[in-house]
């Protein structure tokens, strides 16, 4: 069994007084206090296109799951984003039901994925951005020979 | 101007055989498409009961297509409940006992809607902080 932490720290002057969140989790598996063991590895990709990508495609991991999800836009721009979307093949849109919504230069992200549908990105731009992702996998599924 | 920083480390010595695994990221999250940092937070906690189905977590009221992010962490100590976290209609995703999540929101309309259930029984206690760029209060009755 694997051990694999993710701590998350959140500071913000946003109230009058300081905001600080810090959480520590251990990846388990679903309803279990085994811990995640397998993983897409670590991926980066370089985008130069707006047309709509999938960066997880589904059928490789078993359905139902508590798959982890990470993505981060490696760039530094404010005014590039990913839209991030939970698509079987669509596209990601602005205000599409399931498009969870948009990186920008520097932004991550770390959430549950049932993977029971791709995840789908599109760039904002044509300049050239860079996306990092990976999947701590509750199942992947073996390719068939 | 406030400043907001979200950092992640994630870290394993035995996830991949011979290669020690360590993610670190730091964002400082802004208004949409600026470098102005964000000035709208909301900040809470609660107890989900399966008997009541699917909530909303937060109302999706806001200019559509903006940057937002949440936070939301099940503080439930039972290995066995989770929280099934929806994008109105469709569960994308579950989130154990102990787990926390991060992520970006692209709120504006009830198609946007963050849904949070507990599953699969009982009562889960959860904390959440949602930053947004913009906000519209609920019109009064």
């Amino acid at each position: 069994m694997a051990t694999t932490t993710a701590t998350l720290t959140i500071n913000s002057d946003i109230m009058s007084y300081p905001i600080r969140i810090n959480k520590s989790m251990t990846m388990h598996k679903l309803q279990s206090c085994n811990g995640l063991e397998e993983t897409t590895g670590l991926r980066a990709k370089k985008f130069t296109s707006t047309t709509a990508a999938v960066i997880v495609e589904h059928d490789e991991l078993t359905d139902n799951k508590a798959h982890k999800l990470y993505i981060r836009n490696a760039g530094t721009s404010k005014a590039n984003f990913f839209y991030i979307a939970y698509h079987a093949s669509a596209a990601a849109a602005a205000t599409d039901g399931e498009t969870i919504g948009k990186l920008y230069g520097g932004d991550w992200m770390l959430i549950p994925y049932d993977g029971n549908s791709n995840i789908t990105v599109a760039s904002s731009t044509t300049d050239t951005q860079h996306l990092e992702y990976m999947v701590f996998a509750d199942g992947i599924i073996e390719a068939a020979g | 101007m406030a400043t907001t920083t979200a950092t992640i480390s994630v870290s394993s010595n035995d996830l991949v055989p011979g290669a020690r695994l360590s993610i670190n990221a730091t964002s400082t999250l802004m208004q949409t498409g600026l470098t102005t940092g964000l000035d709208l937070v909301d900040l809470g906690k609660g107890k989900l009961t399966e008997a009541s189905a699917t909530d909303a977590l937060h109302e999706a009221l806001g200019t559509a297509d903006t940057s937002n992010y949440v936070y939301l962490c099940n503080n439930s100590t039972d290995d066995q409940q989770y929280i099934a976290l929806g994008i109105h209609e469709t569960v994308i995703g579950r989130l154990g006992a102990g787990d926390w999540m991060f992520m970006p929101w692209n709120m504006g309309d009830s198609d946007a809607e963050i849904n949070i259930e507990a599953e699969p029984s009982g009562t889960i206690p959860y904390e959440y902080a949602i930053f947004k760029s913009t906000y519209t209060l609920p019109a009064k009755t």
